[in-house]
């Protein structure tokens, strides 16, 4: 049954090419889109799950006996490959096979929510099969079911979710609690934001009152100016992914934007940095697995994303990564293998704690461009 | 066919087999994507659809989006290669004729950082330049820098991980081009009564300028489109050209503006480099007879 999943990924990937290359001969060449999300193909679960399995993901984003247990307890052989590093880029580096129909033998990618969406609006991913995941249905939090961009989780499972708000290092800055305490004059060159415009721009937003859901393209581009303005009086130092662990851990930086799991383990070095919720919210995002379009042996993905649904096999999961789990059940798991863990607001963020939280802005098309222009505008003056 | 007729054809082909390898290579991996480079360049569109149909004024508008960093690329990859030079020059000659039995040695020691990766060893620059650390602390102490400035996030940090990681290809080629040249011209220089310092300026120094000539475009091509050392060691107003063609493909994937820009950038790096041999005089480059 391997074989005939392959021969019809096979026989879909030809569909795919041929269609890309008659649109090139309409278009004149050059790069095309994908097929439009119109005609998205569905997986089909067929069971056993067995044979060779392919995962990107984000480095570091998995604790190191999961891969190995899951193998145990399927017989399916994982290649686990961290090959994501920023969604743009990995887009930009996976569209010409995706556009062809191919995913360069992955069956499991993981990219955050406006992105997930992207790709499935240009036809890249497949919607899944919810047979082959009765744990996914059963135990994904009830604040998750339902996003906006996938309102039936038709095609996206949470990995993890997380929080994008302030991390402190509270020597340095004690006093930092709003996004608009970046802009106070006496850290000046002390402060960094991210690089990922969706997490930088809607809290400046928020910090302004304005409810980044609901911005106008203006609103955007005037934010961006504040930004621009701070960069111009030196006020902040630069724009970062994940590295900015090392501005923080060498005392470079006083307070940034950052993702909440990081924080956790910048801690465990240095006592006096914390994650601080913005008096104003963070910004809520999950990265999602999805199963990209000619994935060899969805079924063996399908497998892999119902393992890690499981409470038990998601709890070492989760006391590795720190960030928010998606997945219930996981605290009860806890009580016994990770006490210290359970109260974590890092890991399960009460209802209060979130209150004042937003989901990442969906912006796209001609908007997005302009946009994106203006803030890559700032990151590279 | 005679005998003779075949070895002269052979002699005749033999050249072109020898290259074949080289120029295949060069038509697959620089001909061929120059040319869909080329293409991308004019096309419009948004990503993914981008369509073909001559959008000439992608030139235009991107080098008037992006001077700033494109001069200031020139400038920072200038300044890394005049200092490249100033440093490069004296350990060179001190290599090549004061290195005795140490020689391979420092060879060497010149070479060693290659055998780490280059993002490793720009990344070791963040700590050595880090607000705390050692470097901008002796600064602050003299007076150099004020006591909250810093060399993190700043143009110099970005020009000191150019100068340094670039370093090696001006050494090299100037060491070569010293150590073939023969000692006796000096002595025969000393002996017709110049000074040192007229033996260098009229013999030594002529002499090295062909790895002179090879080091500075070995520094100040690579440098020029590096984006590495200002992404690590830069901030938010450090970008250089490089930092804005990879944030438009991949950022931004408006893939014509970055093809358009990447054109730009040869184009004005060929005509630098054109200038500047003319300049130096072709022989420079390619090397005078050295009389044996």
């Amino acid at each position: 049954m391997r074989l005939t999943q392959r021969a019809k990924a096979l026989g879909l990937g030809i569909v795919a090419l041929g269609a890309a290359l008659a649109l090139a001969a309409c278009g004149g060449g050059g790069i095309e889109g994908g097929s439009g999300s119109e005609n998205v193909e569905t997986v089909k679960y067929q069971p056993p799950p067995s044979g060779d399995l392919t995962v990107s993901n984000w480095p570091l984003y998995i604790d190191k006996d999961t891969v190995p247990n899951f193998e145990n307890a399927t017989g399916i052989k994982v290649n686990y490959i961290e090959d994501v590093n920023d969604n743009q880029e990995f887009l930009a580096k996976m569209q010409p096979l995706l556009s062809k129909g191919q995913s360069g033998g992955r069956s499991i990618i993981v990219v955050t929510d406006w992105m997930a969406k992207k790709m499935h609006d240009l036809g890249y991913v497949q919607n899944l099969d919810k047979a082959g995941m009765p744990n996914v249905t059963a135990n994904l939090r009830d604040d998750l079911q339902h996003p906006e961009f996938d309102p039936n989780r038709d095609f996206s499972v949470p990995w993890q979710s997380g929080m994008t708000g302030l991390i402190v290092n509270t020597q340095l800055a004690p006093n930092v609690r709003s996004i608009n305490d970046l802009f106070d004059p006496q850290y000046k060159g002390k402060v960094e934001m991210l690089t990922e415009m969706r997490d930088t721009v809607p809290l400046v937003m928020k910090a302004e009152g304005i409810d980044p859901n609901k911005a106008s393209e203006q609103q955007w581009l005037d934010t961006i100016d504040k930004l621009k303005s701070a960069v111009a009086s030196g006020q902040i130092r630069r724009f970062t992914g994940n590295d900015y662990t090392r501005d923080m851990a060498n005392g470079d930086v006083a307070a940034i934007i950052g993702w909440s799991g990081d924080a956790v383990q910048l801690q465990a070095d240095n006592p006096n940095i914390e994650f601080r919720m913005p008096t104003e919210g963070c910004i809520l995002w999950s990265d999602n697995m999805e199963i990209p379009v000619g994935a060899p042996n969805p079924t063996a993905a399908e497998a892999f994303m119902n393992y890690v649904y499981d409470p038990k096999n998601q709890a070492p999961l989760a006391a590795y990564n720190n960030y928010v789990t998606p997945v219930d059940g996981v605290k009860e798991v806890f009580q016994t293998s990770n006490p210290d863990l359970v109260n974590d607001p890092l890991i399960f963020p009460t209802d209060q704690f979130t209150s004042k939280c937003s989901t990442q802005p969906n912006i796209t098309g001609e908007e997005e461009q302009t946009v994106t222009r203006a803030f890559e505008g700032v990151l590279n003056g | 066919m005679s005998h003779e007729h075949w070895v002269a054809l052979r002699r005749r082909l033999i050249p072109y087999g020898l290259l074949g390898p080289g120029i295949l290579w060069l038509i697959l991996f620089f001909v061929v994507p120059l040319y869909f480079m080329g293409r991308l360049s004019l096309e419009s569109g948004i990503f993914p659809e981008f369509r073909f149909d001559w959008t000439f004024s992608n030139y235009s508008d991107a080098f008037k989006a992006y001077d700033t960093q494109f001069f200031r690329a020139f400038q920072y990859s200038a300044v890394a290669t005049i200092i490249g030079l100033l440093i490069a020059y004296p350990l060179a000659y001190a290599i090549a004729f004061r290195g005795g039995r140490w020689k391979n040695a420092m060879l060497l020691a010149v070479i060693a950082p290659f055998f780490t990766t280059y993002l490793i060893r720009t990344l070791a620059w963040e700590t050595i330049l880090s607000d705390n650390g050692f470097v901008v602390n002796t600064l602050q102490t003299l007076g150099l820098i004020s006591s909250d400035g810093r060399l993190l996030a700043t143009g110099p940090a970005v020009i000191a991980g150019l100068t340094y990681n670039f370093l090696p290809f001006m050494i090299l080629p100037i060491y070569a081009s010293l150590e073939r040249m023969d000692a006796s011209l000096v002595e025969a220089a000393k002996d017709l009564y110049s000074s040192s310092r007229q033996a260098f300026l009229k013999v030594t120094l002529p002499l090295s300028m062909p790895g002179v000539v090879a080091g500075t475009l070995l520094t100040f091509i690579p440098a020029t489109g590096d984006y590495i050392n200002a992404q690590f060691l830069g901030g938010a107003q450090q970008a250089m050209i490089g930092n804005v063609i990879q944030s438009l493909y991949l950022k931004q994937t408006d893939y014509p503006a970055a093809a358009a820009l990447s054109f730009i950038l040869m184009a004005v790096m060929l005509l630098i480099v054109f200038i500047y041999i003319r300049f130096a005089g072709s022989e420079a480059l390619m090397g005078e007879e050295v009389p044996d």
